[in-house]
């Protein structure tokens, strides 16, 4: 493990080495060999030659990449492009891209982009700014206006005002991470489904009253998972969404540190009250739920009754209920996070992966084509269904009302529809891949394969829940950047161990004040003032 | 290892017990039932994660997921053996495992050995330098991305060679085998030279043949560094039919613990889903042919290492 901190650390230096190159005049655009003249939104893009593209691959150990896949058929029949790919295992994908595009090696197009991940490789140029050639992509303009995503693209733009990756655009998005409850005990207790933090106490209560020697209430990601979902409904920002740390208090107009607010101090406080009371399971606070699951574990044993989970995370539990309970003795459903003092708020409209452009591909004689296709491949809705469903007449049909079905020869194990057929087309013909098919998707799309619980899901958080509004953009120069990440590194180690240690009962509220001062100590104001800065600097600039 | 070198203690004590000394004290046979005990326990420790993961790969994943199993399968089935057996991927990357491991081993010993050999002799001109840019790179390095543009200048990328050059000498393998090749006695080679053997004819019918402790601790070293060895797979090979089993098997199970954000931690719930038995199941399958190394070097082996440094 060390060795691969190590290169990650290696990487991540390598990466900033600065060389950002500053022409005004945008690259690559009389490149157009292969193009088609005229490509507007929804219109089958094809090369009118044949022509190929390198790609980043990541492999997923259960599902290796085949050559001989359907997908890249069906991908080159309809567009005249065929992939070249480099594989890169999932275990280190993100060491590995480092590397590639630190030395000048990587393939033109990479894929498996999250929001924030493009930022170094942006700012040494490694990558392009897509910004300046949105107008070749008419199918991700289409989508960006339909679904009114404008606000939070513009939240992806540099200080130079550009934006560095395309996003998988989502027409609805809820959070992946949510709370896990085991509803047949919430029912013997007689407790409702939690739709408030306070509501919850009070069925952990009743349920510790029952089994006083559980702690019903469980993380798994040392507290990251849990604090992430529940700072939104105390209006603040916390765990893995603690991000940068500021939070845009929309009376005063500007940012301020969601470490030090009163949201953040009174979720810290409901917390510790959980733990005094053995409410919540102290471990997972402290420990990572690595590969042995102890939180499952805890869980199958009857140990903790509501824990931090995803999705997959409802089925594994299942699986290791089965074991020890039985099946059908006991039921896991995933509910919309609960809604606090902020009010019913979860975390804002996401993105979820998209693509960056190694800057070597404008020197590409088919540039232009490969922008066309990328913007076909990831934002034009027939591309999109073909990538999850494979096509139409062979692998699946789709009704009038627009219910996809497969054929009885094909299944998807990963999702559970018809699992007994003989051809996955996940597995064996490439659809549905990780790399691909989950970046952009409409809600139609997304509800057509998931799980009838997971749409329930969906709905409930939609028409229950309200995102919380995107801050507006404060992007930092190079220089700012450089000093931004210094305070930052300390200012959110000395927040994550208070918040522990606060949670736990290591260290007494009383002492909150103490705790402000110390961040205060450590320059909190100047990082504040760096990003207002930043945030009046973009609005003057683009207003 | 570790546990059986220690083993060998008390062993040896017990086999001495009748000559008259300090052994045959109260003190002394207290001392080695403690220390019988304590070795057993440490013993024990190590074992136990092995025998643990023996026993996932017997198991059912439920059972694994519920955290049941300790020694002892529970769910017992044989069906994760033959579900990995069948995967191609596996066995293809299985294949350059042993390849590179064979191929590996022997350049690498052609290498140390001949290089050792060399630099062993006083008289050898520039002995000083060349040991020298030999040492220097076990303080020194290129860092990653520099090794990284060299080697894909070589043209070595995505190449078997990318894998078995770059560590082809061990320089700490080299010391040693400089070490022991120096404590041979030179009236041998003296009287080879009479009988009118070269360089060469002493150092293949000579020394060689009295080297056969350190050559096998060093094949040792240098097979189960190959084997082990997923990073410079990692770096270089982009062709998956090129990965090594290591390369496999920490894709397997490195990429379920992956948290650091949602998003890793979301692609990482896919990952979680591959069941602990196959994981189990690969890593036995993976060690074990190494494994099975160890009984053959074992009587070489602790002779090998301390032949150095005791007669140096």
């Amino acid at each position: 493990m060390t060795a691969v901190v190590g290169a990650a650390a290696l990487l991540a230096l390598a990466a900033c080495s600065p060389d950002s190159g500053g022409g005004e005049e945008v690259d690559g655009l009389d490149q157009t060999a292969g193009s088609m003249a005229s490509f507007a939104a929804d219109e089958q893009f094809k090369a009118t030659e044949p022509m190929s593209f390198s790609m980043l691959w990541t492999d997923w150990p259960e599902l290796p990449v085949k050559d001989s896949w359907q997908l890249f058929d069906e991908i080159e029949e309809r567009t005249n492009v065929s992939l070249e790919l480099t594989n890169i295992p999932f275990s280190d994908a993100v060491e590995k891209r480092s590397l590639l595009l630190s030395a000048g090696d990587a393939p033109y197009i990479i894929p498996l982009v999250y929001t924030g991940e493009e930022k170094s490789f942006a700012a040494s140029g490694a990558v392009l700014p897509l910004s300046d050639y949105e107008e070749y992509m008419p199918n991700f303009q289409k989508y960006v206006e339909e679904w009114d995503l404008r606000p939070m693209i513009d939240n992806l733009r540099q200080a130079d005002g550009k934006y560095y990756m395309m996003p998988g655009l989502q027409e609805v998005s809820v959070p992946v991470f949510t709370l896990l409850v085991r509803k047949d005990v919430f029912d013997e207790v007689g407790a409702p489904l939690p739709e408030t933090w306070d509501e919850l106490r009070v069925g952990l209560e009743k349920i510790k009253a029952k089994y006083p020697d559980s702690y019903p209430l469980a993380d798994g990601f040392e507290g990251a998972s849990m604090l992430n979902y529940a700072s939104h409904a105390f209006g603040t920002r916390a765990g893995w969404g603690f991000g940068d740390g500021t939070f845009f208090d929309e009376e005063s107009g500007e940012f301020v540190y969601a470490g030090t607010s009163d949201g953040y101090r009174d979720m810290v406080e409901y917390f510790h009250g959980l733990v005094e009371d053995g409410l919540l399971d102290p471990e997972s606070f402290t420990a990572t739920n690595d590969g042995s699951g102890t939180v499952t574990e805890k869980f199958a044993a009857g140990n903790v009754f509501a824990a931090s989970g995803s999705n997959g995370t409802v089925q594994e539990f299942s699986t290791a209920l089965d074991e020890t309970e039985g099946k059908g003795n006991h039921e896991v459903v995933q509910i919309a996070p609960p809604g606090g003092e902020a009010g019913q708020v979860v975390e804002p409209r996401n993105f979820w992966n998209g693509f960056m452009v190694n800057s070597e591909a404008k020197d590409d004689p088919h540039f232009i084509a490969m922008l066309q296709f990328l913007d076909w491949l990831y934002y034009s809705p027939d591309a999109r269904e073909m990538l999850r469903w494979g096509v139409e007449g062979e692998t699946y049909t789709k009704s009038d009302d627009g219910k996809f079905t497969l054929e009885p020869d094909y299944s998807l194990d990963g999702f559970n529809i018809n699992p007994d057929a003989p051809t996955d087309i996940e597995k064996d013909l490439g659809f549905s891949s990780q790399v691909l098919a989950g970046s952009t998707e409409s809600r139609a799309l997304k509800e057509s394969y998931n799980s009838p619980q997971f749409v329930e899901y969906i709905d409930s958080v939609l028409s229950t829940r309200t995102p919380r509004d995107p801050f507006p953009p404060a992007p930092l120069n190079e220089a700012e950047l450089e000093q931004a990440s210094l305070l930052t590194t300390t200012l959110t180690d000395t927040v994550n161990t208070n918040t522990l240690k606060f949670i736990l009962g290591e260290r007494d509220l009383s002492e909150w004040d103490a705790y402000v001062a110390e961040l205060e100590g450590q320059n909190l104001q100047g990082y504040l003032d760096l990003v207002n800065g930043a945030h009046q600097r973009f609005a003057e600039s683009n207003s | 290892m570790v546990t059986q070198n220690a083993m060998t203690v008390p062993a040896v004590s017990v086999g001495s017990g009748t000559s008259v000394g300090p052994r045959d004290t109260r003190g002394y046979r207290a001392f080695t039932a403690v220390n019988t005990v304590v070795l057993l326990l440490v013993c024990a420790v190590m074992l136990y994660p092995f025998v643990t993961v023996i026993a996932q790969s017997f198991s059912s994943p439920g059972a694994i997921k519920a955290g049941l199993v300790n020694v002892w399968p529970v769910g017992f089935n044989l069906d994760t053996y033959g579900a990995v057996a069948q995967n191609g991927t596996f066995w293809s990357a299985y294949g350059n495992t042993v390849l590179y491991t064979f191929l590996g081993t022997t350049i690498a010993m052609v290498l140390t050995t001949t290089f050792a050999y060399a630099i062993s002799k006083p008289h050898l001109r520039g002995r000083g330098f060349l040991i020298g840019i030999a040492v220097f790179t076990m303080f020194f390095n290129g860092g990653i991305v520099p090794n990284y543009v060299l080697i894909s200048a070589l043209g070595m990328k995505n190449t078997m060679w990318a894998v078995i050059l770059p560590g082809a000498i061990s320089v700490f393998n080299l010391l040693v085998m400089k070490a022991f090749f120096e404590s041979l006695p030179r009236e041998l080679e003296e009287a080879a030279q009479i009988d009118g053997l070269g360089w060469f004819g002493i150092f293949c019918r000579i020394v060689l043949p009295l080297s056969k402790p350190v050559i096998a601790t060093m094949v040792l070293f240098y097979s189960v560094a190959y084997w082990n060895d997923w990073f410079a797979a990692f770096l270089y090979l982009d062709k998956q039919e090129l990965f090594p089993v290591t390369l496999f098997l920490r894709n397997l199970i490195a990429g379920a613990s992956t948290t650091a954000s949602e998003g890793a931690a979301a692609a990482g719930t896919t990952t979680a889903a591959i069941s602990a038995n196959i994981q189990a199941v690969t890593m036995i399958l993976t060690i074990v042919p190494i494994l099975c190394v160890y009984p053959f070097v074992q009587r070489y082996f602790v002779s090998g290492v301390m032949l150095g440094s005791v007669k140096g």
